[in-house]
């Protein structure tokens, strides 16, 4: 536990929050002075393999003192990349006897494609097998030790893995989540033997299931190693230039975690990237006082969507990544390759296709003039008019029109010389419908109407789409807020500290006291109290909210409840649960005893958020341009405006194309758009429900 | 160009309500085998029966039947289907698979016509029948596999028939459960209805249907230009199953795949006729295996909808075990069904060798583990524990997974679930070291589950095919170990049956443990060419030790555990020296006993492959799968006889060499 921070929620005479982002291609920092409001950003290029440098390279870009820095918050996506390039750590897996091939058995199933695919290959476990390594022990499903761990050698088993050249162990036993006992007595074991990271699967996931819960703890080791070097190696630099803030990273949760955390729980940063957009999209609710929206984050190769209810993100603790479960509580972020970069092209029975295939950063779309030949969802763009091509685009880029339509015209060859301005507009419509398909994922599938839910766009490209795919769902109104490439770098300078707890206890309500209920969440609470405590967060700067998984007698799946400590009965269970059942799966079952699987708790540290206000009232003209633009088959004459120029509380109808360093917002007719005081964009769909 | 994007839109939307669907099913049911196995598919069918959409986790075996049902449903109920209309079906002569496979059909209509059946077909637990789970391994008719549904309508006009319901559940083990699972059904399917709905009123009604015909054009052009691309001619395969369950006498598939222009004629004259076990199906799985067999060869990556079957044309005669009538059990469904797979494949691999595939573990591997609790309630544990899949070439196959003519879907249930739910405890899941069928790539593994049963006594049902005739290699690679079933009581071996991989209701005590051992792929290409690094890295990782590694890849290891490279090439060519090898004689005289295909050798020959009277042998051809076949003693035997089909199948004439071989359905024993 880190013993040198500032107690969080202190203002300073100048304060400066820090948010940085590191993208595939650039590192973004965005750095918002506290009392004057003033937001400082950035982007240098990311250095691979050296993130650290990027982020450092980053900071003296801005040129703010080091000691003005408050609060220091950072997206990474190193254990992403670790795992996408398999650069992490030589792991070994000790588990019980007769289950060293349960990651690579699972469930049997493919877990990634191959229906008809003769020549499908399975992607190979992380640990390899002669390293998967059986011990005698045994614990029942009710958590009664069978078999103890106590006269096995460990001395030999640590000198094997020594041997081996293993940088990382994972211990995961059989019904561990009943009774962590043997995998703890492993883990001490090995730990007087070895220098080595060693993990547990209950320490990971307590929670029934081997399969999960033994690829989320193997995830875990194989990155630790990597995560932590990372991390220490970022600590002494930004100390070595007098940042003596604390320093934090971004957790899949969507909250903030100290460095010691991030470095026991490195399979908790998979998603620390595009969680920080889902928190800024939340800041963005409350400034704005929205309850429900969905995020429409869209970037150069891929789209993240996220629904946030009643201004929380939802969670998701049944996740996968790449063909690799993981079950631990990440933000309910569904990512989709259609992003800028996507490229069109015919399928072989002659049909039109977008993606997943990207142009990516190198060489890019057609019109970056940078070798690329394919036609890409941004050239289309272009071809519809609804990007400069006079202006540079922020990073000094200057689009040529000429390579799109030359791309374009390539692919409107392989379709009977099809009109390449409808084909832009085509390509386009059949990108946004897969888009409007990932939102839906995060929306009807989890048994909410995504008509309720703002679509909140940003990313590079997000408000460019965003309207088309809040036409394609009916959805009502779209927002748009201040500063759109730079969201996810807010969401993390304004995120809270958070941390998941959970505990698998439960069984049929009838069985069940409340006693006892009560008992166990109390000392969860304090633990977690306790541990936000040690990181500078006073008892009123805490919030604690608990929730418990059920499901009828006989089902699997669970949905989570929330409780109140206080009020909490049975029946309000029953009912809170059945209501759950019904909007989700259309259907309750009153008659059906339900029973409790797990007890969660949710434990926030707050840090002060400001209210942002990034637009005044005046009376400045801010259209720059016009120019032609195509909207449902015809060019239409359109205004260009600048978001610097545009004043709080005007309105204006679309179509418009609203220009900004970092995004270009594209409005198509009749959408009435009125701007608020926080700088954000208010968007009315004309369009009636379907 | 409106339309080439509306095109895509239209299919894109078709799957994403095959999908909504999926995800509601998962969510809503009640049965372990629906919501964590996903036994169960779903898909869009136009007004006549046609398939419009499927997703990449739905199972071919449960798609590829559903025209057949609602075909049926069409015909029965002409005129008299209506909004609020619901139609449930499971009877296998009629197009259904097995009486566990349950569907249910929302028919749905645009502007009051019909024009869309939204179908869900989900695996119960159990509908009635002799046995908890209702399949066994022992049955002589259908009634005693449960309850059978011809098309019914179970919702008339919105209402419920509560009479039907009734009688259905009544004859249902774990009403609760069944109930729970029905209801899901139900709910998906208005969410369906709604949801297609939505795209009628956004592409309009019309439009959808006439996107959805021009889809279906268009699949089947692109499987008629593939098929156009293959050399015309007929090709001939064949293949065992090797048990009705009560009679050891194998029956036989034999397929002659005509191929001429554009479209494809598969005829299975010859194949045996229906038997009274469960190894039985009906007339909608000799299609549904072509169609699966020949998509996955020659247009694997596009989607599928009914287009691409056009072009096929499939004769199973009546009355044969491939197309079977009342009152043959159907249980064993699956197993057929796979059975007919391998078949096509055998028979594709001689036309798109580049594809050619090493057989897959068989078929479901059912196996039920029933009895009491201590409460003296009754519980069903059921999986089907998959094996390894084929090689083909460049690719090994994969270990204990699905295979590429499967959905995507567990088959194992969570250890830590069954001991929590069920008082068994599973001992080990492991990979089945050594179960690989040989070749330059290698079949993958199966697997290895020890089951232990904690109270007084409990109930085994096993029905599985590939026991005895284990999955075949390609292009000379070896075949993959057959499945195993056993009960181990006292630490000694039982058999369970006299019958392998059938069992019906073993009497299991406490302490006995039940262990399921699932088959390996086969192999593909001569194991003598396998890279030795590949083979090094197999012996490192512990899937094969170092003997196997020596007597059958021929590769020799030195103390500090690297390939000694010259003791390799001496010990590869002395294999090679000591293979049967023998002139091949065409003649229309092949020798059968019963469906047996029977080969006369003599003993001197008989001894050196190490295979007694009886024994079972493979001829190794020049494409794709081996000729297999049952040795008779005859000491004049110089030649190795086959019919002309047989020959058509290695694709050698008269005077050729050819490898002759045991077929060892234990490859993990030698060496």
């Amino acid at each position: 536990m880190c013993h040198c921070q500032k107690p969080w929620g202190r203002v300073l005479p100048k304060e400066y929050l820090v948010g940085i982002d590191v993208g595939g291609t650039f590192t973004d920092i965005l750095c918002l002075e506290v009392n004057s409001q003033k937001l400082l950003e950035a982007k240098v290029p990311s250095l691979p393999g050296r993130q650290w440098e990027g982020v450092l390279n980053a900071l003296i870009e801005l040129g703010i003192n080091a000691e003005e820095i408050s609060a220091f918050v950072h997206g990474t996506t190193i254990a992403t990349n670790a795992l996408l390039e398999k650069k992490g750590a030589k792991t070994a897996l000790i588990t019980t006897k007769g289950f060293r091939d349960t990651l690579e058995i699972g469930r049997t199933r493919r877990l990634t494609g191959g229906l008809f695919d003769i020549k499908f290959v399975r992607p190979s476990p992380l640990v390899e097998r002669n390293l998967r390594i059986e011990v005698p022990e045994r614990t029942s499903a009710y958590g009664t030790i069978l078999n103890e761990i106590e006269d096995y050698d460990f001395v030999k088993l640590g000198s094997l893995l020594e041997r081996s050249g293993v940088e990382s162990v994972a211990v995961c036993f059989v019904n561990s989540y009943a009774n962590a006992q043997n995998e703890k007595k492993a883990v001490s074991s090995l730990k007087k033997e070895l220098e080595l990271p060693v993990c547990y699967s209950a320490g990971i996931v307590p929670e029934q299931g081997e399969f999960h819960r033994f690829s989320s703890c193997v995830l875990n080791a194989y990155l630790t190693p990597v995560v932590r070097k990372y991390l220490s190696t970022l600590k002494i630099e930004l100390q070595g230039r007098g940042v003596d803030s604390p320093v934090n990273i971004m957790g899949s949760n969507g909250g903030a975690m100290t460095l010691e955390q991030a470095g026991d729980f490195a399979v908790g940063t998979f998603l620390s990237g595009p969680v920080g957009g889902v928190g800024g999209a939340v800041r963005v609710c409350e400034m704005t006082d929205v309850k429900d929206s969905i995020t429409f984050d869209m970037g150069g190769t891929s789209t993240d969507v996220a629904l946030i209810h009643n201004r929380r993100p939802r969670i998701s603790y049944d996740n996968q990544i790449d063909a690799f479960p993981l079950q631990v509580p990440q933000l309910d972020i569904h990512t989709i390759g259609a992003g800028g970069g996507s490229i069109a092209w015919v399928q072989e029975d002659g049909t039109l296709e977008v993606g997943p295939h990207s142009a990516g950063a190198l060489p890019g779309p057609a019109c970056y003039g940078r070798g690329g030949i394919q036609p890409t969802i941004s050239d289309a763009n272009l071809i519809l008019g609804r990007l400069p091509i006079k202006r540079k685009l922020s990073g000094g880029l200057e689009l040529n029109k000429g390579a799109s339509e030359a791309a374009f015209a390539q692919l409107s060859k392989k379709l009977q010389g099809a009109d390449i301005t409808s084909l832009a507009d085509g390509v386009l419509r059949i990108a946004v419908a897969k888009m409007a398909g990932a939102v839906r994922e995060v929306s009807v599938h989890r048994g909410f109407d995504p008509r309720d839910f703002a679509l909140l766009g940003f990313g590079g490209a997000g408000p460019m789409h965003v309207f088309l795919v809040a036409e394609e769902l009916a959805v009502p109104t779209v927002i748009v807020p201040r500063y759109p490439g730079h969201l996810s770098a807010m969401g993390q300078l304004l995120a809270d500290q958070r941390q998941d707890m959970v505990l698998s206890w439960g069984g049929r309500l009838e069985n069940l006291s409340g006693g006892d209920l009560l008992s166990r969440i109390e000392v969860m609470e304090k633990e977690s109290e306790a541990l936000l405590s040690g990181n500078g967060f006073a008892l009123d700067r805490q919030r604690h909210e608990f929730s418990v998984d059920m499901r009828y007698t006989g089902q699997s799946f669970t949905l989570a409840v929330p409780i109140e400590k206080k009020k909490m009965t049975w029946d309000s269970l029953r009912r809170g649960f059945g209501e759950r059942h019904e909007q989700t799966f259309g259907h309750q079952d009153s008659s059906n005893e339900c029973e409790i699987v797990n007890l969660r708790l949710v434990s926030r540290g707050l840090v002060d958020k400001p209210v942002l206000t990034f637009s005044e009232k005046n009376d400045k003209n801010p259209i720059i341009e016009s120019r032609k633009i195509w909207f449902d088959g015809a060019w239409v004459e359109c205004s260009i405006l600048d978001r610097e120029l545009m004043a709080a509380e005007s309105t204006f109808v679309g179509p418009a194309i609203i220009e900004e360093a970092g995004g270009t917002t594209v409005v198509p007719p009749k959408w009435k758009v009125s701007v608020h005081l926080s700088g954000t964009l208010f968007c009315e769909n004309p369009f009636k429900k379907i | 160009m409106k339309n080439i994007v509306q095109l895509e839109l239209i299919r894109e939307s078709l799957v994403a309500v095959v999908n909504e669907m999926r995800a509601n099913i998962i969510h809503s049911s009640y049965a372990a085998i629906i919501y964590e196995g996903h036994d169960f598919s779903c898909a869009l069918m136009s007004a006549d029966g046609r398939q419009i959409a499927q997703g990449l986790a739905d199972h071919p075996i449960h798609i590829f039947a559903v025209p057949y049902s609602t075909r049926k449903v069409v015909e029965v109920f002409g005129e008299d289907i209506h909004e609020g209309d619901l139609f449930l079906h499971n009877d296998p002569y009629t197009g259904g698979t097995h009486l566990n496979d349950v569907l249910l059909l929302q028919p749905i209509f645009y502007d009051d016509k019909l024009s869309m059946f939204a179908a869900m077909r989900c695996h119960w637990n159990d509908v009635g029948g002799m046995t908890p789970g209702s399949l066994s391994g022992r049955v002589k008719e259908i009634y005693q596999e449960g309850i059978r549904i011809a098309p019914t309508k179970i919702s008339q006009r919105g209402t419920l028939n509560e009479g039907m319901v009734e009688l259905l559940f009544n004859n249902m083990r774990g009403r609760e459960e069944r109930l729970g699972d029905f209801n899901a059904m139900l709910g998906t399917g208005r969410k369906a209805e709604e949801h297609i709905g939505r795209l009628f009123n956004r592409f309009g009604g019309q439009s959808l249907l006439d996107g959805i015909e021009e889809l279906i054009f268009r699949s089947e052009k692109l499987m008629r230009s593939k098929i156009k691309s293959c050399p015309d001619g007929e090709y001939f395969a064949e293949g065992y199953c090797e048990s009705d369950g009560s009679n050891p006498e194998p029956l036989i598939v034999k397929l002659k795949l005509m191929l001429k222009g554009d479209s494809i004629t598969a005829d299975f004259s010859g194949t045996s006729k229906q038997t009274n076990g469960p190894t039985n199906c009906g007339p909608a799985m000799a299609f549904n295996a072509v169609g699966t067999i020949v998509k996955a060869f020659l247009d694997p990556y596009t989607p599928i909808n009914h287009g691409s079957f056009n072009p096929i044309t499939v004769n199973a005669p009546e009355g044969s075990f491939i197309n079977a009538r009342e009152p043959a059990p159907c249980g064993g469904m699956a197993e057929v069904k796979f059975l007919i797979d391998s078949v096509v494949a055998s028979a594709m691999g001689q036309i798109v060798p580049e594809m050619a595939v090493g057989d897959l573990k068989g078929g479901a591997n059912h196996v039920h583990i029933a009895g009491p609790r201590l409460n003296g309630s009754t519980y069903i544990h059921y999986e089907w524990p998959a094996g390894g899949t084929g090689a083909s070439k460049g690719i090994d196959g994969g270990n204990a997974v699905r295979s590429y003519n499967e959905g995507d879907f567990n088959s194992i249930q969570s250890v830590e679930t069954v001991e929590k739910q069920y008082p068994l405890r599973v001992e080990a899941c492991e990979i089945r070291e050594g179960s690989c069928g040989d070749g330059e790539y290698r079949g993958g593994f199966g697997l290895r589950r020890d089951i232990r049963i904690l109270n007084q006594s409990a109930m085994l049902s096993v029905l599985s095919e590939k026991n005895v005739i284990p999955p075949y290699g390609v292009f000379g690679g070896g075949n993959g170990a057959a499945n195993r079933f056993i009960v181990l009581r006292k630490g000694k071996t039982t058999l369970p049956s006299d019958v392998p991989g059938k069992v019906s209701g073993f009497q299991l005590l406490k302490d006995d443990v039940v262990r399921e051992e699932t088959a390996g792929g086969g192999g593909y290409g001569d194991p003598l060419d396998r890279a030795t690094e590949l083979v090094h890295l197999d012996v490192k990782h512990e899937y094969l030790n170092k003997n196997q590694a020596e007597k059958r890849y021929g590769v020799i290891f030195n103390e500090t555990g690297s390939v000694n490279q010259d003791a390799t090439i001496h010990k590869r060519s002395k294999i090679k020296e000591q293979r049967v090898i023998l002139k091949i004689q065409m003649d229309n005289n092949q020798i059968h006993d019963g469906a047996r295909r029977v080969f006369l050798i003599n003993r001197e020959n008989a001894k050196m492959l190490g295979v007694s009277e009886g024994g079972l042998i493979e001829i190794i051809g020049v494409s794709c799968a081996p000729l297999r076949g049952w040795i008779k003693f005859d000491e004049n035997a110089e030649y190795i006889v086959v019919g002309t089909d047989g020959g058509s199948l290695l694709n050698l004439v008269n005077g050729d060499l050819v490898e002759i071989r045991p077929v060892v359905s234990l490859p993990e024993t030698v060496g």
